[in-house]
């Protein structure tokens, strides 16, 4: 595995993110503004190419943590596909019921059918621990467009490729006929099924916004400006400052081997209390052990890392790109708007 | 190639071997696809290609398809752009610049333009603002719960029996029912609930101006909502008073206090958290770890209700240790002004000598020995050296009396809470105290994040009192990133205008000539003082100018709300007298202004931009008592709401992108911004915009009044009004298909919006407020707003001396108006919360949602699909368990007024002891449609009606009595 590291080029043009937990607010503005643009037609109705999960938690879909999938010693793991149900289905409404039918107080606005037991937030700001030291962040997930993509080596179709131009990792609809190999290989479990197109679909990074230098909707459209994007190999970029010259952006679960090519800056919670009260400045609120399951042994370094530099009076260059003052700084090459003023 | 899908998680079978059915199956089933055994022979080739699929030497394993790519194109096109926003109460986030994308006329998405400037260079830009509400408004405005015709009631009220009828039909049954009520029993019988959507200026404009020509009742709802910020009414004299979000930038502390701006400003909640990379320390202070909290440094946990003792307890290590702002106190507060100790109350002139002014008050200068008047004009002290500390004898005109400044008597209560006792009272440990003190005495510049939610509380006022003192003392007023912040609140100063369109305005003016005269007005801006002289004229004016009905009172003696919430005695342990007796003094005395008359009974409810049944605690009060006493009830809504559905009418207004409108009221100091949403795509089915309602509704009473012959009536100054002229005097200057001229109208007519606002706004969807203009609901910013800075409030009293609008013309930490002496709140000090509803265990808390804007979208399923589908309790686990209940079972919340029902999310963040619903819910989301206003008991509190003392009166939106709910006790039991 070390040795196919060490061999592993990054593609030339590698489009990367890194998402900032200390500013994620979980709106779900991310999610929304991704279903409006690419999941929004029949069939795609479940689908949150984007999400934002509590977490401790068990996320969306349910328990995908354990669900397998990814690299292991150089050979493919194929996992569990997970359910509609696991995902958390699209609910309906009984609006009809409740507004036109002369029902009077009889029938309340709920989902239809039976009462669901999971959604893709169900969970929300439930997190873990006891109070008052109980601690939850946020953990927005997108496909990894990873460079050593297990959906793309599963395929026994080759209907997922992986763009020359910037990496991203987009499924081929002419090809796909729906055998949902990449959903068991993948092991963020990304991967959903169009049930009207009969195909698999995930995540494309936005590329026809990336075409036109225009950063894709999840980090453009972040009201918490908690994302940072461009290219991978960018030595000016912010990306690139944060993987590898101050090395605080960090991939969730590199064990599953598939290098993602999105990484996250690690949150820090507010001090604990003593049981009489007493504030504990030295004890993490987030035991360090969760997050070491999440992004290795190395976060604990880096929690330091940014303490050290937030303490600093005199300028921190660490800090001025979590800052990041101009929020176009957030997205270069990729800060064209959409559409041109005027 | 179709193929039957069977099971989620089976491969697709096509008729073959039944195996097939686990994904560990799946390497056998390769050998069922075409082409897969090439693949798996290939194995270790697969291998060392994925090394580097795209490899230099252009070993490609997947090609690109030529093709399939344009498939994702051609979603991301659009045929126009218009710049909008939405025009919704969403008031700290406001309003945020987006782009609205249509296709074949219909709005497909949105998203932020991104065009905000950075202030300057030191701080954060604003850009891209928005929400995941805004981000799908183009979803919910072609939802289900969208009314797309008029709907007319069959059946009985609440039951959901509609018929669809032409605006022609509605809109003439409307008209003649008015002409009826009005002719029969009086212009007062008719009663318009504005809502808080009048944030929107089109609904505002059009509500004013139609129910004026009426001469009906037009409820005033900022305090009955709950954001009357009474705490700093009563000490800052003014409410407004908000940083821009990029002053907090210049903030060493950061006190989220109360608040919980990860969920209700969201767009502007960057500025935090960058702050805190920047060095500054944030501190969230609130009974549960809410979302806000995990991105504090400093959590701390306090018991609902109690942060005035926290807070009182600051102030006591401030003051026992010396370490207060000695000079910043004695210049701007009423800390060191006189106060006789056999009344208790503050040292007048009329005391001293006879005819004296008694809004003339003393302190006792150390440099002559010597009570001397304290400078109304001004607050520089000049050669004042005032006493903090003493006991003084004056001689009055009945004799020497003993005096203390008020720091005295300050000193004498806070001795109750140190530490140690506050602790007992509030939870949080005497160590932390004593930490928080020091770090509001350490920092350059203090500051907290502003919130409407101590307004909710019964004791509100004493919390915010209380919490504005421990600020002062510790010196953080009226600098870049220091001061207490209140309400968030600037406004284009063209709104003002209104005031010579309107008829009770005309009426009034020949009330009154001899005061406010000609030469009053044209002397007004010479002076110096014209702001306070400009405010005392609304606060001394507004009770007689009934020009706005307090909602609260009009609800409870009305509506009978009353039952449920007059029952404070037995729930507030310091209440000495009913709250009837309280109620009828202040009508008495006409300390606060009631419409109609109680002997008056009121017959026709609009609800114009709001959803009371929604809003209102105790609302199935209102259902039971007021609509029997209603012959018609008229709402206009986009959806079906709470009070639709209670409504026989329901009339289908537009909403953002169908037209051109501005935003005032919601807009504010913390993004200082003015932005208009531009008209995008045609309404949604038959829906208007709120003006051209008004203006039809008005063409049909003139119309008909013409027919019947009942043309004229006499409004409630006895003057003659015109039914069969009201059409041709609503659209004088603007007809009813001329909406934007209103917009147009109050920006070009505003000075606080820089030259050619109106073409810049079009082009760029926004114009930065340039400064406080005229508007009085603007002058308790009390700042500049310079190009190139930040905006910090209060600078005008710190760095200018210009005094505040209060009796003592400083911040007021001492009233001794009669009620507040019998009720023993003269000085900010803590009092126990009430039991409201009853002595139960759990304390119900609330809040304002992540996922809604009040209710808009609290039936939007792209919402709900991202809760629970349903309303929900968040519960403490140990809560949950001591009572059996498990995530999400269904439960019965009760107290001694009432019950709701609903399922529960069990949550370690939530303190024990505590429960929450967060707000906006709609009654029929609830099962039987018992949601929470079943439980809120919201008892009346006495404090908030005062009147007949020099700046304690109501004025519009502040000083009236208000709905509280954050008190209330209930039980929970598995249902």
């Amino acid at each position: 595995m070390k040795e196919e590291k060490q061999e592993m080029e990054k593609m030339e043009k590698q489009i990367a993110m890194v998402i900032d937990l200390n500013k994620c607010i979980g709106c779900q503005t991310c999610t929304i503004s991704c279903k409006r643009l690419w999941t929004n037609e029949p069939g795609m109705e479940y689908m949150y190419w984007n999400i934002v999960n509590t977490v401790p938690g068990e996320g969306t879909p349910r328990g995908w943590e354990k669900m397998g999938g990814g690299w292991k010693d150089g050979n493919l793991n194929y996992g569990k596909i997970p359910t509609e149900e696991e995902f958390g289905k699209a609910w309906e409404f009984n609006f009809d019921e409740v507004y036109y039918k002369g029902n009077a107080q009889k029938e309340h606005l709920k989902p239809l059918g039976d009462r669901p037991e999971w959604g893709p937030n169900w969970d929300e700001d439930k997190g873990a621990g006891q109070f008052p030291n109980s601690y939850y962040f946020y953990l927005p997930r997108i496909c990894n467009h990873c460079s050593k993509p297990a959906c793309l080596a599963a395929c026994p179709l080759k209907a997922i490729y992986k763009r020359e131009e910037d990496g991203v990792v987009v499924h081929d609809g002419d090809k796909c006929k729906g055998t949902r190999l990449c959903h068991s290989a993948c092991p963020y479990k990304k991967v959903y099924f169009n049930t009207a197109k009969n195909m698999s679909q995930k995540c494309i990074a936005c590329f026809p916004r990336l075409e036109k230098n225009v950063a894709p909707a999840c980090v453009r459209q972040c009201p918490g400006r908690a994302r940072h994007f461009g290219y991978i190999n960018d030595k000016e970029g912010q990306v690139y400052k944060l993987v590898n010259d101050w090395k605080v952006a960090l991939p969730l679960h590199p064990e599953f081997g598939t290098e993602p090519n999105v990484f996250y800056i690690p949150p820090q919670l507010p001090a604990k209390l003593n049981p009489d009260g007493t504030i504990d400045e030295n004890a993490p609120r987030i035991p360090l052990g969760y997050l070491e399951e999440l992004f290795g042994s190395g976060v604990g370094n880096v929690l330091e890392i940014i303490k050290k530099e937030r303490e600093k009076k005199e300028y921190s260059e660490l800090m001025a790109l979590l800052i990041s003052r101009k929020w176009e700084d957030m997205m270069k090459p990729f800060h064209q708007p959409p559409v041109k003023e005027g | 190639m179709t193929v039957k899908k069977e099971k989620e998680n089976e491969l697709p079978r096509r008729g073959f071997c039944k195996e097939c059915v686990k994904y560990s199956v799946a390497l056998s089933a390769f050998s069922l696809f075409p082409g897969i055994s090439n693949w798996a022979a290939n194995a270790a080739e697969r291998k060392e290609i994925l090394k580097n699929p795209l490899s230099p030497s252009g070993g490609i394993c997947n090609p690109a398809p030529v093709d399939f790519e344009k498939f994702y194109r051609q979603k991301w096109t659009w045929d126009k752009v218009h710049l909008g926003t939405h025009n919704v109460n969403c008031w700290f986030q406001q309003n945020c610049n987006f782009h609205v994308y249509t296709k074949e006329g219909k709005v497909i998405r949105e998203e932020q333009v991104g065009n905000y400037p950075q202030t300057n260079s030191k701080v954060p830009d604003f850009n891209p603002k928005g929400c995941q509400k805004g981000c799908s408004y183009s979803e919910l405005m072609y939802s289900k719960p969208r009314i797309l015709n008029p709907l007319k009631r069959e059946g009985e009220r609440g039951e959901g029996k509609w018929k669809e009828v032409s605006w022609d039909e509605a809109l003439t049954d409307i008209a003649g029912k008015l002409i009826d009520t009005i002719d029969r029993h009086g212009s007062k019988t008719v009663v318009v609930d504005p809502g808080s959507n009048i944030v929107n200026y089109l609904a505002f404009y059009s509500m004013f101006r139609f129910f004026d020509q009426l001469d009906s009742v037009i409820l005033d709802v900022n305090c009955e909502l709950g954001d009357d910020q009474q705490g700093a009414a009563v000490t800052f004299g003014e409410i407004t008073n908000d940083r821009s979000a990029d002053d907090y930038f210049y903030s060493d502390l950061v006190f989220i206090w109360g608040g919980n701006p990860a969920y209700t400003q969201i767009p502007n909640f960057h500025f935090l958290t960058e702050a805190r990379y920047n060095g500054t320390k944030i501190v969230a202070i609130s009974p549960d770890m809410n979302a806000s909290a995990i991105h504090a440094d400093y959590f701390i946990p306090v018991k609902p209700g109690t942060d005035s003792a926290l807070a009182n307890a600051i102030s006591y290590i401030l003051i026992n240790e010396k370490l207060y702002k000695h000079d910043l106190i004695c210049e701007q507060t009423d800390l060191p002004f006189l106060v006789r100790i056999d009344n208790n109350k503050l040292l007048r002139q009329s005391d001293l000598k006879k005819n004296g002014s008694s809004e003339i008050l003393y302190r006792w200068n150390l440099n002559i020995n010597k009570p001397q008047q304290a400078d109304q004009a001004t607050l520089n002290l000049g050669t004042c050296n005032p006493a903090l500390e003493g006991e003084f004898k004056v001689k009055t005109i009945n004799g020497i009396v003993t005096v203390q400044p008020v720091f005295e008597f300050l000193k004498k209560q806070l001795a109750d809470f140190s530490p140690e006792n506050a602790s007992k009272i509030c939870g949080v440990a005497p160590e932390t105290i004593r930490k928080l003190a020091m770090m509001l005495v350490n920092a350059k510049a203090a500051t907290n994040t502003c919130t409407s939610n101590f307004s909710k509380f019964y004791h509100g006022d004493i919390l915010v009192r209380s919490q504005i003192l421990a600020f002062i003392l510790s010196g953080h007023l009226g600098r870049k990133g220091s001061g207490y912040v209140t309400a968030s609140f600037l406004v284009p100063d063209g709104g003002v205008n209104l005031v010579y369109e309107l008829e009770q305005v005309k009426e009034r003016g020949l009330y009154y000539m001899a005061k406010y005269g000609a030469s009053f007005w044209t002397n007004l801006y010479k002076s110096e003082d014209w702001r306070y002289t400009l405010y005392k004229y609304h606060i001394d004016t507004f009770v007689d100018s009934r020009s706005m009905v307090n909602s609260t009172l009009f609800w409870n003696l009305h509506g009978g709300i009353i039952e449920v919430s007059g029952r404070t005695k037995e729930w507030d342990p310091y209440l000495k007298r009913n709250i009837n007796e309280y109620i009828k003094e202040t009508l008495d005395k006409n300390w606060q202004v009631l419409d109609p008359a109680l002997n008056t009974q009121p017959r026709v409810l609009f609800s114009w931009a709001g959803n009371s049944i929604r809003r209102v605690r105790s609302s199935q009060q209102l259902l039971k008592v007021l609509w029997p006493k209603l012959d018609l009830v008229v709402a206009l809504e986009m959806r079906l709401s709470s009070t639709a559905m209670w409504a026989d009418y329901v009339l289908p207004v537009n909403g953002a992108y169908e037209k051109t409108t501005t935003m005032v009221a919601n807009t504010n100091t913390l993004s200082p911004f003015l932005h208009t949403t531009n008209k995008a795509t045609e309404n949604t089915g038959n829906s208007k915009d709120e003006w051209e309602i008004a203006c039809l509704l008005a063409k049909k009473i003139q119309e008909l009044s013409i027919q019947r012959n009942i043309r004229t009536f006499t409004s409630a100054r006895k003057r003659i009004r015109r039914f069969d002229e009201m059409y041709n005097t609503l659209t004088a200057t603007i007809k009813e298909n001329e909406s934007e001229k209103i917009s147009k109208k109050i920006v070009d007519e505003s000075s606080n919006l820089g030259d050619d606002a109106w073409n810049k706004m079009k082009k760029k969807g926004f114009v930065k407020f340039t400064g406080v203009g005229n508007d009085p609901a603007n002058f308790g910013n009390a700042c500049d707003i310079k190009p190139g800075e930040t905006i910090s409030p209060h600078t005008w009293h710190t760095e200018n001396k210009k005094p505040w609008m209060t009796l003592s013309r400083r911040i007021q930490f001492y009233i001794d108006h009669d009620w507040y002496l019998e009720l023993k709140e003269q000085l900010p000090i803590h009092k126990n919360p009430p039991k409201a509803g009853g002595d139960y265990p759990l304390v119900l808390t609330s809040g304002h949602a992540r996922w809604s804007i009040h209710s808009l979208w609290r039936t939007d399923p792209l919402m709900l699909r991202l809760q629970r589908g349903e309303p929900f309790l968040l519960m403490s686990e140990s809560d949950a368990q001591k009572r059996g209940i498990a995530d999400d079972d269904k439960t019965k919340v009760y107290n001694d007024v009432g019950y709701m029902l609903t399922r529960v999310k069990v949550s370690p963040n939530v303190q024990p002891g505590q429960v929450i619903m967060y707000h906006g819910w709609e009654s029929y989301q609830f099962a039987e449609w018992k949601s929470y206003r079943n439980v809120l008991a919201s008892p009346l509190n006495p404090i908030e009606m005062v009147g007949d003392y020099p700046y304690l009166k109501p004025i519009m939106a502040v000083r009236q009595p208000g709905q509280n709910d954050r008190d209330t006790r209930v039980e929970v039991v598995k249902n």
